[in-house]
Formats: C-alpha cells, sequence, structure tokens
C-alpha cells in the first residue's frame, strides 16, 4: 500500500476564509477518490488573531494532520513566522508580499490583488485554493468550476481572482506536487457530525445543549436538522437547566443525550447523579479541552478521565466509552444511547477537541448502528423500581393507567421516599446487579481494538490520540500491538489479562497519565512509559513515531 | 378524591398549610377529568423542601427532581411529549432561590406548565432559614441579628419576565385555591400560581387570616397588572396578569409531538445517507 501524503497548510487571520480553504482543499482530495484528514486550529475569537487549517490527504487511509506540510500559504507574516518550522523538505512557502519580504519562498502580492475587490480579504482563502490547484496539476477550468460550487456568493468576482492568483505563481508551483487518485470518493465529516448522526440513527427524539467549545457544533448540526428529523433541540440556560431537562424528557420516554466540555459537564454532575438514583436513562458527550476551569477553550486534551469516570455524588453505575475514530463515533454514539436505556443509567460519551472538531474521509456502514429498545412493563402491576434479578425494572411512559413515580430521593419499588434501613440497602442492591448485567453483556460487545503487531511492546491509547498512534505506526512502518479500549467504564478487564505482564507503554493527552493510572489500577497492566502531550495541541505523526521507536529499541 | 392519596405516611407538621395544597389539589383534578382532561395525562414534578413531599402522597406520575431544579424537568417532559399536563411545585426557596434562573426561564418561554409556589417564606425543612420571600428582620439560624434583604415580590416578577397566567392564593382558602389552580393549568402557556401557607413551628394562621384580601378586579394589561402587584400588599389574591401567547412547544415544532410521531429508523437512515451524499 502506497502512503503517498501530501500536505496543505493554509494560514491567516481569523475572517479570512482560513478554515473554509481548508474545507475545499479536503474536498479536492476526495473527489480525487483519496484520503483526507483536516485538522483546524484556531483561537478563542472572532477576529485577527492566527487561525490555520492542515490538511493531509493520502492515496490510502489517513487519521491524522502532518505538521510538516508541502505547500503552506501564509497570509501575514503573523502565519510565516508560525509556521517556519511546518515546512516538510523540499515543500513549497508562498508569502504575502504584501506583508513583508526578504523571506525564503514565493511571494505574491496577495493584498493588493484582492484590494481590487470589494469583498477584499474575504478572498484570500480563494488565493490559497488557486495555489494549491496549481500546485497539484489541476487544470484552470477544473479550479473554477470547484470554486464556482464551493463559494457561491460573488463567483464571478472570485474566479478571477484565482485566476490571476494561479497564473501568479505558476513558475514556482505549476504541477510540483501531481497527486495520484485513490480508489473512491468519500464524504468528509467532523467527529461532532459523526456523534450527531449516530445519536439520530440510534433513536434520538431530544437534545438539550448550551454552547461550549468543542462540544457547540452538535448542538448546531442538530438544530439545523431538528425539523428534518422531528427532533426537538433546545439552547436552555445554562447546563444545569440541559442535564434536568433532559431527564424530565427521558422520564416521559424520549431518547435524550446532551453535550458540553469539562465546565459545563461540572454543572451537569448535579443531574448524572439524578439519573443515577432515578435511573435515568441518559447520554451525555463530554468533549475534552485543556483545564482547569475555562483552561484552552479551542485545544485539545484528554484530562477529564478521571472526572467523567467518577461523576456526580453517590455510589451509581456510570457507563464512560470513547471513540477512537470519527467512524467508530458514529456507531459508538448509537451503541451507547441503546446500552443507557437497555441499563437505565447515565452514559458519558468521552471525546476530544481533536475528534469533535476535525474532519476526515469515511466508510461508514450507516444500517451497523444500534437502536434503543428499554425492557417495557407488559401487563400487572406497575412497580417502577421493581427488583430484578439484573436489576433492570421495566418502563412505562406517561400517558398510563398506571402510576409511574421516578425518585431523586432513596425509595422503595413504587417511587416512594423511604429512609428505611431495610428499603434503602436493598434499592443499593437493586442498582448494583446492573454492573454486572451490563459487563455480561459487554463481554458479548466489541469492547476493545486490538491490532496485533509483530514487536513485543504493546502500545495502549484511547480516543482520537488512537488515530495519532495509527498514523505514527504508518509512517514509522512500525508493529507493536495496538491497543485501544473503546469502554473505559466498566473496563474490559477481560479483554486484558493477556497483557499484564507484558511490555506495555501509554500514549496519552494528560500530563499526570490518568489513562495509563486507569489501566494499572482496574487491570494491573505493567506500565514501563507513558508518552504524554499537553500543549494543547495533538500528536504529530512524525514526532510520535521518533517517541515510541525510542521507546521499542 | 381518594384514589389520588398514596398509601404514603404524611409527615407535614400538624395545621401545615401544605396540607390545604394537597386538598386542593385532589379537589381539582376531578374537576379538571369534568372539563375533559385525562388525569392519565396529568405529570408532576417537585423540587426538594417541604413542598415536595406532595409528590409521594399524590397518586399521580412524575418526577421528584432535584432542589431548584423541578421547572427544568417540567420543560423537558412537556417539550418530549407535549400532549402531557405537566404541573410543577416548588418552594419559595426552591424555586426563587436554587432554582430561580430555571422559574424564569420556563416564563420567559413561556412553557405550557403549571408552577405551584408553596410560599411559607421559610427554609422550613431545613430549619428556618430567611427565604427569597421573607421580610426584613427574620431571625433564622443564618440571620441571627435578623435578615436585612428586601424579599422579592413573586407576582410582579414573574409578570415582568413572561408568565402569561399569574396570581396568588391562599391555603386557607380551599375554594378559591382549587379554582385557582384549575384556571391554571387549563392556561396555554406558564402558570404561576403563589400560595401563601403557613409553616407550623415558624408562624401561625392568625398572621395571615385577618391581612387577606382580594383584588376587586383582574388587571387588563401587562402594565396595569405590574402596577397592582407592585403596589399591593402581600396578602392580596386574585388573577394578577393573563395573556394569550404561543406557548414555547409551538414555537420550538408547530404541533409535532418528538415522541409520538418519532420517525422510524428506516426512515432516518435514508435521511443520513442523503446527508451524506452533500458532504
Amino acid at each position: 500500500m502506497v502512503h503517498d501524503v501530501f500536505t496543505f497548510l493554509v494560514g491567516g487571520k481569523a475572517g479570512e476564509g482560513v478554515k473554509k480553504a481548508g474545507s475545499v482543499a479536503a474536498h479536492i482530495f476526495s473527489s480525487m477518490g483519496r484520503q483526507v484528514f483536516q485538522m483546524d486550529d484556531y483561537m478563542s475569537l472572532i477576529r485577527g488573531g492566527h487561525n490555520f487549517s492542515v490538511v493531509s490527504t493520502s492515496s490510502s487511509g489517513i487519521t491524522s494532520q502532518y505538521m510538516k506540510a508541502n505547500l503552506v500559504v501564509n497570509f501575514d507574516k503573523r502565519s510565516c513566522d508560525t509556521h517556519d518550522n511546518d515546512i516538510a523538505d523540499g515543500g513549497i512557502v508562498i508569502f504575502n508580499s504584501d506583508e513583508q519580504d526578504n523571506v525564503d519562498g514565493i511571494g505574491i502580492s496577495l493584498s493588493s490583488e484582492a484590494e481590487k475587490y470589494p469583498m477584499k480579504k474575504l478572498m484570500y482563502g480563494v488565493g490559497a485554493v488557486a495555489i494549491l490547484s496549481s500546485t497539484i496539476g489541476m487544470s484552470i477550468d477544473q479550479m473554477n468550476q470547484n470554486i464556482k460550487n464551493q463559494y457561491p456568493r460573488g463567483i464571478e468576482d472570485n474566479i478571477k481572482f484565482a485566476d490571476s492568483i494561479y497564473d501568479m505563481v505558476k513558475k514556482g508551483c505549476q504541477n510540483k506536487y501531481p497527486l495520484e487518485r485513490g480508489n473512491k470518493e468519500r464524504p468528509i465529516i467532523t467527529g461532532n457530525d459523526a456523534i450527531s448522526l449516530g445519536a439520530i440513527a440510534g433513536g434520538l427524539d431530544t437534545y438539550f445543549g448550551y454552547p461550549m467549545t468543542p462540544a457547540s457544533s452538535i448542538l448546531h448540526f442538530l438544530a439545523r436538522q431538528a425539523k428534518n428529523f422531528g427532533l426537538a433541540v433546545v439552547h436552555a440556560e445554562s447546563e444545569l437547566a440541559v442535564i434536568n431537562m433532559a431527564i424530565g424528557a427521558a422520564f416521559a420516554g424520549a431518547k435524550s443525550m446532551v453535550g458540553t466540555s469539562g465546565g459545563g459537564f461540572a454543572l451537569m454532575t448535579e443531574g448524572i447523579s439524578l439519573a443515577g438514583i432515578t435511573e435515568t436513562p441518559i447520554l451525555c458527550v463530554l468533549s475534552m479541552r485543556p483545564g482547569p476551569a475555562t483552561g484552552v477553550p479551542t485545544y485539545t486534551e484528554q484530562a477529564d478521565l478521571n472526572f467523567a469516570l467518577s461523576a456526580g455524588h453517590g455510589d451509581f453505575l456510570r457507563i464512560v466509552a470513547s471513540p477512537g475514530t470519527v467512524e467508530e463515533a458514529y456507531y459508538l454514539t448509537a451503541e451507547m444511547i441503546d446500552l443507557v436505556w437497555k441499563f437505565q443509567t447515565p452514559g458519558i460519551l468521552l471525546t476530544e477537541k481533536h475528534l469533535s472538531e476535525s474532519s476526515m474521509t469515511i466508510d461508514l456502514d450507516i444500517d451497523r448502528a444500534k437502536w434503543a429498545e428499554p425492557k417495557m412493563h407488559n401487563g400487572g402491576e406497575y412497580k417502577r423500581y421493581k427488583d430484578m434479578d439484573d436489576g433492570i425494572s421495566p418502563m412505562l411512559f406517561p400517558p398510563s393507567n398506571e402510576v409511574i413515580k421516578w425518585n431523586s430521593y432513596e425509595h422503595d419499588e413504587i417511587g416512594i421516599t423511604t429512609e428505611s434501613a431495610d428499603v434503602i440497602a436493598k434499592m443499593h442492591n437493586k442498582r448494583n446487579k446492573k454492573l454486572n448485567a451490563l459487563i455480561e453483556h459487554l463481554k458479548t460487545q466489541n469492547t476493545i481494538n486490538i491490532i496485533r503487531g509483530e514487536h513485543p511492546t504493546n502500545i495502549f491509547t484511547y480516543g482520537s490520540t488512537y488515530m495519532s498512534v495509527l498514523e505514527a505506526i504508518n509512517y514509522g512502518i512500525i508493529n507493536p500491538t495496538i491497543v485501544q479500549p473503546i469502554y473505559l467504564s466498566p473496563l474490559p478487564v477481560w479483554e486484558l489479562e493477556e497483557f499484564k505482564n507484558q511490555d506495555n507503554i501509554v500514549i496519552e493527552q494528560s500530563i499526570t497519565g490518568q489513562f495509563a493510572s486507569l489501566l494499572k489500577e482496574k487491570a494491573g497492566l505493567n506500565i514501563r512509559k507513558v508518552i504524554r502531550r499537553y500543549d494543547g495541541r495533538p500528536f504529530d505523526p512524525i514526532e510520535l513515531s521518533i517517541k515510541i521507536k525510542e521507546e521499542l529499541e | 378524591m381518594d384514589n389520588l392519596k398514596t398509601n404514603a405516611e404524611v409527615t407535614w407538621c400538624p395545621g401545615c398549610g401544605n396540607f390545604g395544597i394537597f386538598t386542593a389539589l385532589r379537589n381539582a383534578i376531578p374537576k379538571l377529568e369534568a372539563k375533559g382532561i385525562n388525569r392519565k395525562d396529568i405529570v408532576i414534578t417537585a423540587g426538594i423542601g417541604c413542598h415536595a413531599k406532595i409528590f409521594d402522597y399524590l397518586n399521580l406520575s412524575g418526577l421528584y427532581g432535584l432542589h431548584g431544579r423541578n421547572s427544568s424537568n417540567a420543560e423537558g417532559i412537556k417539550l418530549a411529549n407535549p400532549d402531557l399536563k405537566v404541573i410543577t411545585f416548588s418552594g419559595d426557596g426552591n424555586g426563587l432561590g436554587e432554582g430561580l434562573a430555571h422559574t424564569i426561564f420556563a416564563a420567559k418561554r413561556n412553557q405550557d406548565i403549571t408552577m405551584i409556589l408553596h410560599n411559607n417564606g421559610v427554609y422550613a425543612l431545613t430549619t428556618g432559614q430567611f427565604s427569597p420571600l421573607t421580610d426584613q428582620g427574620w431571625k433564622g439560624p443564618t440571620t441571627p441579628g435578623g435578615s436585612f434583604e428586601d424579599p422579592f415580590n413573586a407576582i410582579s416578577l414573574l409578570i415582568e419576565v413572561g408568565a402569561t397566567f399569574v396570581a396568588r392564593t391562599y391555603a386557607g382558602d380551599i375554594k378559591h385555591l382549587t379554582e385557582t389552580i384549575v384556571k391554571a393549568i387549563e392556561h396555554e402557556g406558564f402558570s404561576f400560581i403563589e400560595v401563601l401557607q403557613p409553616a407550623m413551628p415558624y408562624h401561625k394562621w392568625e398572621e395571615y387570616k385577618d391581612k387577606i384580601e382580594f383584588l376587586d378586579k383582574e388587571p387588563v394589561s401587562k402594565e396595569d397588572a405590574l402596577n397592582v402587584a407592585r403596589n399591593s400588599h402581600r396578602f392580596m389574591l386574585g388573577v394578577f396578569h393573563q395573556a394569550s401567547k404561543k406557548a414555547y412547544h409551538k414555537g420550538l415544532y408547530g404541533d409535532h409531538n418528538p415522541i409520538t410521531k418519532r420517525l422510524s429508523k428506516s426512515t432516518r437512515l435514508e435521511k443520513i445517507r442523503k446527508i451524506l451524499e452533500s458532504k
């Protein structure tokens, strides 16, 4: 399999069409049947600052951006300075000669050319697409067609501008990186798109959210699709309202999901605990960004793992799982909705900015999604919290001739408040039985991805870091065994037994190594080394492959 | 009326105003049934406090939530299945302290739910601290020198933020209380009822009886209602405000019902396929 990676990086100020240019580039590559990974790096502001989009493509699979680009387009000086080290050997750098001179690369008068048109700086992105088109040997006609499709506002000006930029860079760029075609055209979606679609496929009826990066785009996507799918999608006044509305909706029988990041999740924990005692099926998407507190809103980290595992006061069952790829995010979200309804307990879909907001080409078998169906009461006297062998009481929803009582106080089987010692212990036992039932169920499911390698060392990772590791292994042509638990609570220890005393290393994005600690504590794994990154950026596959090689030698 | 009681042991203090609310509720349900509202469509939520004990005593379906979050639970139920009639019980500390934002936003949205606020002017269950509706000078365990904050005016506050049915009534007048509850539940939009109710160790019925008065007539406009609410004393009973305004769920999805009109799995997958084709 050829691993012919080409990387395009475009950088400039917010409002200059950086992200859009990255997205157009991704679609150009995918239209050639190639696979794509696009990562957007942006600051928490609306105009100015420095944003960049990096798009890596290969004619075979690709699961990460590369931070050594073959073509770098800088709209301003800050971009040039920032990406000085992000150029691959022999790579082309384009800079804006109206903003600076005396740098290596090809200068073009981007500003003065754009000034000729009413949209001015808004056209920089179109210029970047023209430069890319020339570099990969695309004809001017084909480029114009792409621009027409992708930039519907001011088509004539955009084409005229693109054509002049295309001519300007001809000498240095034309056909410098001709790209092979791949095997088929694929859709490009973000992790949050996949989570949203997976939820809909799994039976979602209502979604409640409060804007918080990097989870907001789930709320945006579902709000846009609400009418199409008959959903109720609500932007509420706070995460406290969000979780409690969702619990109310679940009481009425609606499959409900909420989404947030660390700070919002902190507010939700009160409600997660309520879901624990009321046995409410509820799925919460927790998309991590660097903390503590406000932290770094638009960057990535994996430091909320411990928080997710113990979210909410009291003893109760929490299901925590984390998708390793955008495709898995689709299947796992549907599966988690099914699980929380099967076991009537809160679930947390743990992810990161890197998966939520990165885009990639996908091969999705959409029919494979699970569909949530709770165990229903069928006749006879109804007791909401009827004690069963597996702890799972049959459900009923209003309107019903039976009285259905869900209660945040400790309660008897009917759902009436109790302070009786016997009943308190009995209800704890009842809820606790669900853990064994869940484990028995998960033993029949795919709870872990293992890629067997020939090297005796095993690499453990989870979440979007799995994609970084896959690409690093691919790039470095190294072959350790890779183990990615999808489920983190309950951790599938039955799958981990064989690795216990082998040589294991962990790769994660947390300074304290929370994932490594979990593996030691729950699975008793011997862990030699933890490779960590905690500067808000995802791993770069080249750098990571060097680090892995050092450990494998 | 009798099968509206569960077997739960009633633990309100003897003589508590909550008994009046409990009785009025049980009177109101048959009256609503006579008007064509099915009992099985009525769902209740409650916060935490003495008010909330009514959840255990009323033989109706519902969700006994967290302190202050009961109106959010009610909003979620209504939005999931708008065929349901949702009543949310709250105390003055629960609904205007811990849950103030949720109460105000439910009113702002004109959610089609009914909030019954049991106003005993005190945190009774937690041993007598002052509440957001307690008059200045209250000597409770957290204000040994007497409270010095002014209380909210619940009626003018709720009119201001958008409730479309706002009334004050009294646990000692079962007839007025019952009638007000029936009107509030029939009203489409956010209904707010403040019920004055003594909490026995802290108050006496005598403190209320002599002061109770009724509005001469219902104010005709929101401005008028605000004036009356602001300028009348806090024992003035009656419907202060009623207005007709689109309920939130109608604005959100018109005549849809996310549960009863749920799309099948195959229809969803077909639509997902289409979305992916455009990506």
